[in-house]
């Protein structure tokens, strides 16, 4: 069906539709994005029966974290999907210039990755509501005949009013030409939004584009998820996110049986077939064990959410940061700042904003923590709630060392605080933070950096990436022709990106055909064996036996299809040969592993450091196979350094000289 | 064929190692002769030792210590009372002093005796016979001292680049450059003269005109010591990298069988007149466009790819060496031998497939597939070490059929089995080289490889699931050993 004909269905249809995010966002808010697509795969044949309006599958983190820490291809995802469940639209969450990244990308940038990803329903969204920064993806998802979902970030605070909101929808409305070809999201991704408010602004944007269609995207924090859904349904919203009963914890999306349940007992009909959804629950049982360590630590529903306002989907990730950092007893006044902060700077906690709100406040408090103890995070806290509370932030109206406080709070904040606040994400939902905001995080040189600030989206603001260099690079570094889907994974995530194909390199489509406990735990007895299917065929691995460690080596005993081999796994205390690699253009690398014969050449005898050598003439000759390779000098140099022996085995690219090259006078 | 009478050869020690020492003993196993085997200190464990009676412990690793080392071997042959001595190829194979040293030992020779490995070994001298004997030569100059001369010889004779240099003692690529211009003349006539003296004992070099577009054919002969001298047909050895042969084949796709009968008993007529003994190989640079061929060398020893003449004729060239050893006459003549298929082979070195260095370490896998039409020739096993000081050479590859493209399904099939792993391997490209169009067509010349090197890398990628399933069972093997991993 085209975008279009979607709409007209869901415009008459009468009750609702239910998207599952238990592929996507059910994962990222209660389990940092570790479920892996071998468990969710095994949901797919009852997706596929459900009569769910969509499955939101893919985006968010989920992209970032599978490429880094599953070693799953997003694309590899959508393939396995759509041929378990070929009747289910698939959906992603995607930042309107930031894409699956943490980078604004420029616009040929944005157009060439949405062109090339294979998702029925996109939902796309700005942390700033800047409507504007949509439009490329918008673009290119209509042009494709794909459904675009624009969703407007929602909170609930003193200025986030309907009228607010009205103006938010009427850019979108602009943006796609109408509402005969979008629906259109609320995202209240921190679970913020009251009954009553909820039902206000369906109301009121219904009120004004009656045909348009609304789905109402919400997590569980406050525990008040099930009433928000109904209000939202009654005030006549057409879809709502919910998950697996089974994989609900507490910063998901609320349990689809019971919302079921709940919304008929309202007299709503809910378009889901009961029967796969209970199949679909009652598998979740049978792996969800094997997640419990990725689960967050702080446990339970937390209605200061509607303060502190962090999403469900950042929630575990800022926690295990904090446990890692060893800072989670200084959580609650964590969220304590960050609820006095997000009415000094104006925007929504969600991706982007959300990292850039939980760096600056875990930094304004661990800072203070580090300089005055736990008596300073007391003081930082009831300065900003002085100032904000009482003071309805009047600099003014504050003391002379208070406002010098102030001045100094945002000075070490993170490079992102500050790009926010000269522009370069796109427009402040309520305009530009105070003048002391930018003296604070600037300095002496606040004015200037003020007339920097800009108002255009980054969509025209940044210059355009040059995509076949990046290719070309990417090309080098993998000493082949990258696909394009490892070019695209690249773009989004340089660093981790190379890090996923080096480990497909050496381990292949482990993390596909491994159930999970063997993933994370591997083999644990001998005799205890893993069996799979790959390419058609049966495979057996059995554990022999596991030796003791030896020269930072353990020998690993495995039967493969019967026939036994020993690995050799080195373990993090082996030994390392500290190999010296050629690096800069001064630094002479051997062409090949090889011996090293002859340092020097026959005509002048050996090279020593010091010594001065001519562009093209040998300055040492390797042997392998009985065949030479003379190492020439690339310009006329002094010789720095000499970094092997004569008669020394060296590997390729070791180093072998240093020179310094002698300009011309 | 059945053996008569004495059989004066008892037991043969083999001076070599890896692939020809292997073949060598098979031959022995089925004539039930004893072999020693010889080895130096990394190739204590080594394939040609296990397969040998039993092995005698020569010196360390560099060559000169052990496999170069003439005295050493002949007292490892004393030792254990092998009264013959096969040197296989490569090493002291063409080797006269060597030989010599052995007969004054009191030794069997198996091989062409010392008066022809020196006149045949010095390149000057070789084709100053040829010439004599009326095989066309390629024009050059003998006896080069240094760079002057070499350009003096080609305003003289109007030669113009390319051209190349090559050890006048020498063989199998080394010693031997390709010089394109002017400004890489000095530093390739010092390398070859290097290399020369290194690979040969002897730094005298030679230079000839650059034959373009060339192919290189050679014909196998055999001899006994009664003045039979039969050849086994032609191979083509075009397919080369750095001047060294890897894939050969036979018969020669480039020969009609007027030429392949005039190559061939051109071939005969000059190792009769040298009084040529036990076999050995004529090479001849081929030219497609002129149809003209040019008298290369004379490759006193087994050649390397002598198994594919065995395999079209059916012939043990091994044991016809044995034969002619043991001053037996051979019980055939040349209108026996009829070959009646084609076959091919290919050199599976360690080596990088895109760059051609050289590669060494453990082999960790090694699967070698069987099937129909398929010879294999291995001087390793599985768990076997290749160490850095010897030829890459460490298996070679076989497949013969009723006809060409027979005999390359054959080798596809048998290249997609093969598994190699813990050093890098031509395997990539030598299945990439024989699913080429170009080489399916058999049109192709010394620089094919040159020529082809983009497309024939870009077809190196193939997945099986059986390669799969050991990346698989290796990520296991190390969650097993180190538990849940920083990263998960």
């Amino acid at each position: 069906m085209s975008p279009g004909e979607i709409i007209q269905v869901l415009r008459s249809l009468d009750g609702v539709m239910i998207t599952s995010t238990g592929m996507r966002d059910a994962g990222q808010s209660d389990y940092k994005n570790r479920i892996r697509i071998f468990d969710l795969a095994t949901l797919a044949p009852y997706y596929n029966d459900m009569n769910l309006f969509s499955t939101e599958c893919h985006g968010g983190a989920r992209w970032h974290v599978g490429v880094m820490s599953r070693r799953e291809s997003p694309f590899e995802e959508i393939r396995i999907l759509r041929e378990k469940m070929p009747n289910v639209l698939l959906q992603t969450l995607i930042r309107e210039t930031n894409l699956w990244g943490y980078r604004p990308y420029p616009k040929n940038v944005i157009e060439h990755v949405v062109t090339n990803v294979d998702i029925d329903v996109w939902r796309c969204f700005s942390f700033l509501n800047d409507i504007r920064n949509m439009r490329t993806v918008a673009e290119v998802v209509m042009k494709r005949g794909r459904l675009f979902e624009p969703a407007i970030s929602f909170t609930q605070a003193d200025w986030t009013t309907n009228d607010y909101y009205l103006s938010c929808v009427d850019d979108i409305v602009d943006l796609c030409g109408g509402t005969d070809e979008i629906i259109l999201c609320i995202k209240d991704m921190a679970g913020v939004g009251s009954p009553e408010r909820i039902r206000s602004l369906v109301s009121a944007i219904l009120d004004k584009y009656p045909d348009l269609v609304i789905q109402y995207h919400r997590h569980a924090t406050d525990g008040l998820a099930l009433p928000a859904l109904l209000a939202a349904v009654q005030a006549g919203a057409k879809i709502v996110d919910a998950e697996e009963d089974s994989l609900t914890r507490f910063y998901g999306q609320p349990p689809i049986l019971a919302v079921q349940a709940y919304l008929e007992e309202a007299g709503i009909q809910v378009h889901l077939n009961r029967e796969a959804a209970e199949g679909a629950v009652q598998k979740v049982r049978e792996w969800i064990r094997h997640y419990d360590w990725a689960e967050s630590p702080f446990k339970g529903f937390d209605h200061n959410v509607t303060r502190h306002k962090m999403p469900g989907g950042a929630f575990p990730s800022s926690f295990e940061q904090a446990q890692k950092g060893g800072f989670l007893h200084r959580m609650p006044a964590i969220l304590k700042v960050m609820s006095l902060y997000n009415r000094i700077v104006r925007y929504f906690d969600v991706t982007p904003g959300s990292q850039i709100t939980w760096v600056t406040c875990s930094g304004i408090v661990n800072r203070y923590a580090k300089e005055h103890g736990e008596a300073g995070v007391d003081h930082v806290i009831q300065l900003l709630t002085k100032f904000v509370e009482e003071k309805d932030q009047d600099f003014e109206a504050m003391t002379e060392a208070e406002q010098e406080e102030l001045l100094e709070l945002f000075r070490t904040a993170p490079g992102d605080f500050k790009n926010l606040l000269l522009g370069r994400y796109g427009r402040l939902p309520m305009g530009w933070p105070d003048d002391w905001v930018y003296q604070s995080a600037f300095g002496d040189e606040w004015q200037t950096k003020i007339q920097e600030r800009r108002d255009l989206s980054p969509l025209d603001a940044l210059k355009e990436d040059d995509l076949e260099k990046i290719r070309r690079d990417l090309a080098d570094i993998l000493e082949r022709e990258p696909t394009e889907e490892e070019f695209i994974l690249y773009l989004m995530h340089p660093k981790d990106a190379l890090g996923y194909f080096e480990f497909v390199k050496e381990f292949g489509v482990a993390p596909l055909v491994l159930p999970t406990d063997v993933w994370r735990y591997g083999l644990k007895r001998p005799g205890d064996k893993v069996e799979f299917e790959l390419m058609g065929k049966p495979y057996s691995i059995e554990l022999v036996s596991i030796g003791a460690e030896h020269d930072g080596e353990i020998h690993v005993v495995m039967k493969v299809n019967n026939k036994t081999r020993v690995y050799e796994i080195q373990t993090p205390r082996a030994k390392k040969k500290e190999i010296r690699m050629a690096k800069g253009p001064h630094e002479i690398g051997s062409p090949i592993d090889g011996n090293v014969w002859r340092i020097g050449n026959p005509e002048r005898g050996p090279i020593q450091v010091g010594d001065i050598v001519h562009k093209g003439e040998e300055i040492a000759n390797l042997e392998a196979m009985k065949m030479e390779n003379a190492i020439l000098a690339p310009f006329d140099a002094y010789v720095k350094e000499i970094c092997v022996a004569l008669n020394d085995t060296v590997v390729e690219n070791q180093l072998l000289f240093v020179l310094e090259p002698i300009e011309d006078s | 064929m059945t053996k008569t009478s004495i059989n004066p050869i008892k037991k043969v020690l083999i001076a070599n190692r890896g692939v020809p020492a292997v073949r060598i003993m098979q031959t022995c196993r089925d004539r039930k002769i004893p072999t020693a085997a010889v080895y130096s200190t990394p190739d204590r464990l080594s394939y040609h030792v296990l397969m040998s009676d039993e092995a005698v412990h020569i010196g360390e690793a560099p060559p000169i210590e052990s496999y170069l080392h003439a005295e050493k071997i002949i007292d490892a042959a004393l030792q254990v009372g092998a009264n013959a001595i096969h040197p296989g190829w490569g090493f002291l194979a063409e080797n006269a002093d060597f030989a010599q040293m052995v007969l004054d030992a009191g030794l069997i020779w198996i091989g062409p005796p010392p008066r022809i490995l020196r006149a045949m070994g010095d390149k000057i001298e070789a084709k100053r016979i040829a010439m004599r004997a009326n095989v066309p030569t390629i024009p050059g100059i003998s006896n080069v001292e240094d760079v002057a001369q070499i350009k003096a010889w080609m305003a003289e004779e109007d030669v113009a680049y390319p051209i190349m240099i090559k050890a006048a003692a020498g063989g199998g690529g080394k010693g031997m450059l390709k010089v394109e211009n002017d400004d890489q003349l000095s530093i390739a006539f010092s390398q070859a003269k290097s290399e020369a003296q290194k690979a040969f004992g002897d730094d005298q070099l030679l230079v000839e005109k650059y034959i373009e577009k060339g192919r290189h054919i050679e014909v196998q002969i055999v001899a006994d010591k009664f003045g039979n001298v039969y050849h086994l047909y032609e191979r083509e050895c075009t397919i080369q990298r750095r001047n060294q042969k890897i894939i050969e084949e036979a018969p020669s796709p480039s020969l009609n069988e007027d030429l392949r009968q005039e190559i061939c008993y051109t071939a005969t007529r000059l190792m009769r007149e040298i009084g040529y003994e036990t076999a050995g190989t004529v090479e001849f640079l081929f030219d497609s466009k002129t149809k003209k061929f040019y008298f290369l060398e004379v490759n006193t020893r087994l050649q390397v790819e002598h198994g594919v003449t065995e395999l079209v004729t059916g012939m043990d060239i091994v044991g016809l060496m044995l034969d002619a050893a043991n001053g037996e006459a051979f019980p055939f003549h040349q209108s026996d031998i009829v070959p009646n298929r084609w076959a091919l082979e290919v050199r599976m070195n360690a080596e990088d497939p895109r760059t051609f260095n050289p590669s060494f370490g453990t082999i960790t896998r090694l699967q070698v597939p069987h099937g129909p039409g398929v010879r294999i020739s291995q001087g390793v096993y599985e768990g076997a070490d290749i160490p850095p000081y010897y030829d890459s050479l460490f298996m070679l590859i076989m497949a013969a059929g009723p006809d060409r493209d027979s005999a390359i399904a054959a080798m596809d099939r048998t290249l997609s089995n093969l598994r190699v792993e813990g050093v890098k391997t031509l395997h990539p490209l030598l299945l990439s080289i024989i699913r080429h169009e170009a080489f399916r067509r058999g049109e192709f010349s010394t620089r094919f490889i040159e020529e082809h090197m983009d497309e024939l890398i870009s077809g190196f990628q193939e997945k099986s699931s059986e390669d799969e399933v050991l990346k698989i069972a290796n990520y296991v093997a190390r969650i097993s050993a180190l538990g849940p991993q920083e990263w998960m």
